[in-house]
């Protein structure tokens, strides 16, 4: 048989950056291989080239099954038989299963162009039974379950579109599913390798890799660090090879506990969206950062905190009870919210920054009935200045004038006026540049100084490292580790995140 | 590749200097200045008439009241496509209980309490059902319009001049020549332009309007700015609709109908005015005028009356388009 992809020396350079360096992989037929690595390892260039998002440098080369690759084009790639699902599926919500098979390969029609529906059904029955699945294909797509919509997006992926399948490439396929449907994709992958398809599979949970894939490449900066069966390799041997040193050992007896006993947000047993339950406690002056994979219940933790969404549990702020779903009462208690993806849900894009600053509380400069614009102005400067938001002192600029990291500042100024009492900061440096980034961070250890909680929910683990005091991890929904003082390390927060439930032990949040 | 140019030093870069006549603000004030003089050359004795401009200003208050109260849900980013439908429905009760002899004060109090429960009404189906804006005010538009046949008996009332004189003088007393309905619009407008540019809620209209998820996580209650803005339209086209039978003194349940489209027309060419990207007082006035004037001039140099949709209706795509071009240019 011949191999199904085979991969040469592929090599990708943004800038002055390497992103992926002289990398060769061979997947065989009927292979389940994982792909694996830290945030910006490679995985998703190589995932690009394969796909003709991105054309590598000279030098390399691919083929599937034996034919070459033309990079740069996603027509080839699927003309010689890659096909891919993408981590968000990429499926139309509120269509059923058989329009979303056929809007990739067209309808089945008669010769006056009315769809054939029965046709139609009964393929699309077909292709879901193949992969072991029965299910409504008469409903729209997002009532059904999350394994579901995974196989109708498989299901389309697989369909036969004028050129044979050699190769399923899937981006995170159980990232968003609960252990039980995770467990049904497991079987249905295998059902596609079990055809003599190959699958790829990019993963940060280790889970997937250990329950499907029968070999496992590690890359790590740009480079191939190992290809090898996953059959006799061990979590702690996998971390390894991904984040490239041993790692200590915790030593969560050390933890030295500071001089924050004060404490201002009590937070019990919240449970909502990813987060199954959880306990928090923040002191006065304390940064905690939460750390944990995409559908660890980290990405959910800033909005149940801040109260911005419903939620079970109870949340007191000195003393004070935080109600769900309320966040004018959370801002009137001192609870800030700078939550993530900025443009959905923070910035009044066409307003001008005096006017996004004093969202909050725009009363502050009235006197007499009228909003009186000078002191107003006066006041927003102080607080560009203060973040230093270039170009400088434009109270008037409109947020769209601004770069992205500027725009950040602008929001996290509009709560560091309210001057209060728990900050939280969901992912604050997204999409932010490196200058920005820095006065963030430095704006949160002043806020910090001044006595201010702070919490940062944030996947840029060296930003945790450099900001928080304590960071929780987070693993399927729970709290599954704490790290304090010295323990906070990148490759600690790392390996702690990516670790297998299997090894938890039920650690109580401090 | 070949030709490599060093890039200027961020922050150094000069903007480049020009004339701002501000075309992109006061476009309409342009236009209408064009217009007066086309008109004053083209029909000097018929146009260049104090009753021509007290013509205008009468017919339009009524429009400008209604359109006026529109602002403010627009601000907030929702549709409030009952305006009319409020008008005619307040229109029909303010007569009918005026034909009962009920009392003035009757009349309009109830007429804007009908305001108060329409834009409680409209909220509910909005915000609470979570019906789209524009599909939950069209709903009830047509059931005002089954309110309006209910209370009229499907025909239509007419107040006699001598029988209603005081009520007639609501609208109609002439303060410094021009009746009292003007002074009404004027006022109206002073109190929603210091409402949108002056005060929090102002702030928090246009917030609402620009990003309902941000400014519920800045703290502002989104549904209760919501249901304000629909109770205050409607209080706004009700009391529209009392000083529509006070100018009129007839009542029929499509009374109002002529006012939904100029309403809007007004409002969105208004955004591309003053402040542009947004609904605002000033610049609703200020196509209000600029409309009445171009369809009052071609009425009077002949033209048939059908000319005022088509002058309505290809202002508003002209405007909005053009600037659109300009968000365009500038982004």
């Amino acid at each position: 048989m011949t191999t199904a992809l085979t991969v040469r020396s592929a090599t990708k350079i943004f800038g002055a950056q390497v992103a992926l360096d002289d990398v060769s992989i061979d997947v065989e037929p009927g292979e389940v291989r994982a792909l694996v690595g830290q945030n910006g390892c490679g995985k998703s260039t190589l995932i690009k080239i394969l796909a003709g998002f991105h054309i590598p440098e000279p030098g390399t080369a691919a083929s599937i099954a034996g034919r070459d690759l033309d990079f740069g084009d996603p027509v080839a790639s699927e003309a010689v038989g890659l096909r891919f699902v993408h981590q968000d599926l990429g499926l139309v919500a509120n269509l059923d299963a058989v329009d979303n098979l056929a809007l990739g390969q067209g309808y089945i029609t008669n010769p006056t162009k009315t769809i054939r529906w029965r046709k139609e059904r009964a393929a699309a029955r077909e292709a879901l039974a193949a992969l072991g699945y029965d299910i409504n294909v008469r409903v729209p797509v997002a009532t059904l379950q999350m394994s579901e919509r995974t196989a109708v997006a498989i299901a389309r992926a697989m369909s036969d579109r004028g050129s044979p399948v050699t190769m399923l490439i899937l981006d995170e396929p159980t990232a968003n599913l609960p252990n039980a449907e995770a467990q049904r994709l497991y079987q249905l992958v295998r059902r596609v390798a079990d055809s003599g398809v190959a699958v790829l599979f990019v993963s940060h949970h280790f889970d997937e890799v250990f329950e499907m894939a029968d070999s496992v490449t590690v890359l790590r900066d740009g480079k191939h660090i190992v290809t090898r069966p996953v059959e006799g390799l061990t979590e702690d041997e996998l971390i390894e090879l991904v984040v490239g040193r041993k790692l200590e050992e915790h030593n969560k007896d050390s933890a030295d506990a500071r001089e924050h006993d004060e404490e201002v947000l009590v937070a019990k047993e919240i449970a909502g969206a990813s987060v199954l339950g959880m306990d928090l406690t923040l002191h006065r002056g304390e940064v905690v950062g939460v750390a944990g994979i995409t559908g660890s219940g980290r990405e959910s933790v800033a909005g149940l905190i801040f109260g911005g969404m419903e939620r079970g549990g109870v949340i007191t702020v000195n003393g004070q009870e935080l109600p769900e779903n309320r966040p004018d009462i959370s801002v009137d208690r001192g609870v800030a919210l700078v939550p993530a993806e900025r443009h959905a849900n923070a910035s009044l894009i066409d307003q001008t920054l005096r006017e996004n600053i004093t969202l909050v509380d725009p009363g502050r400069h009235m006197t007499m009935g009228i909003l009186r614009r000078r002191p107003e102005r006066a006041d927003v400067r102080i607080w560009l200045d203060k973040l230093t938001v270039k170009p400088g002192g434009q109270t008037e600029y409109t947020m769209a004038q601004l770069s992205g990291g500027n725009q950040q500042k602008v929001i996290v100024a509009r709560w560091l006026r309210q001057e209060p009492k728990v900050l939280i900061l969901d992912e604050p440096t997204q999409g932010v540049d490196v200058g920005a980034k820095a006065d963030i961070h430095r704006m949160v250890d002043e806020a910090a100084a001044q006595g201010t909680s702070v919490l940062v929910c944030s996947t840029d683990h060296e930003e945790l490292v450099r900001v928080c005091d304590r960071v929780v991890i987070m693993r399927r929904g729970r709290v599954a580790e704490v790290l304090r003082g010295g323990e906070i390390t990148v490759d600690n927060i790392t390996a702690a995140t990516i670790g297998r439930d299997a090894h938890d032990s039920t650690e109580p949040a401090a | 590749m070949t030709d490599v140019q060093t890039a200027p030093a961020p922050g150094s870069a000069k903007p480049k200097r020009r004339i701002n006549l501000g075309f992109d603000k006061y476009s309409g004030l342009y236009v209408w200045a064009v217009l007066i003089i086309i008109f004053s050359l083209w029909i000097p004795d018929l146009f260049l008439q104090v009753s021509t401009l007290k013509q205008v200003l009468i017919f339009q208050a009524i429009a400008a009241i209604v359109a006026l109260g529109l602002i403010i849900p627009v601000a907030a980013g929702a549709f409030d496509l009952t305006v009319a439908g409020t008008l005619t429905v307040s229109v029909c009760f303010t007569a009918w209980a005026l034909l009962n002899h009920r009392g003035v004060v009757f009349a309009a109090g109830g007429a804007l309490l009908i305001g108060i429960i329409v834009g409680l009404a409209n909220a509910f189906v909005v915000v609470k059902l979570k019906v789209d804006s524009f599909i939950g005010t069209l709903g009830m538009s047509s059931i005002l319009i089954a309110v309006a046949y209910m209370i009229t008996d499907s025909s239509q009332i007419v107040l006699s001049t001598e029988g209603y004189a005081p009520f007639f003088e609501f609208a109609r007393e002439e303060i410094l020549g021009l009746p009292r309905s003007v002074y009404y619009a004027a006022a109206i407008a002073a109190l929603f332009w210091w409402i949108l540019e002056y005060t929090p809620g102002g702030r928090y209209l246009y917030a609402v309007g620009g990003n309902p998820v941000a400014s519920r996580l800045a703290g502002v209650r989104v549904g209760r700015i919501i249901t304000l803005s629909f109770v205050a339209s409607a209080v706004t086209s009700a009391f529209a609709g009392i000083v529509y039978l006070s100018t009129i003194g007839t009542a029929t349940p499509d009374s109002g109908s002529g006012y939904l489209l100029p309403a809007f027309s007004a409002v969105f060419l208004g955004a591309t005015q003053i402040r542009p990207g947004r609904v605002n007082v000033l610049g609703t006035l200020v196509a209000i005028f600029l409309l009445a004037t171009g369809v009052t001039g071609l009425q009077l140099a002949g033209a048939p009356s059908y000319v005022t949709e088509l002058f309505n209706g290809a202002a508003l795509i002209i405007a909005v388009a053009l600037a659109a071009r300009t968000a365009r240019r500038r982004a």
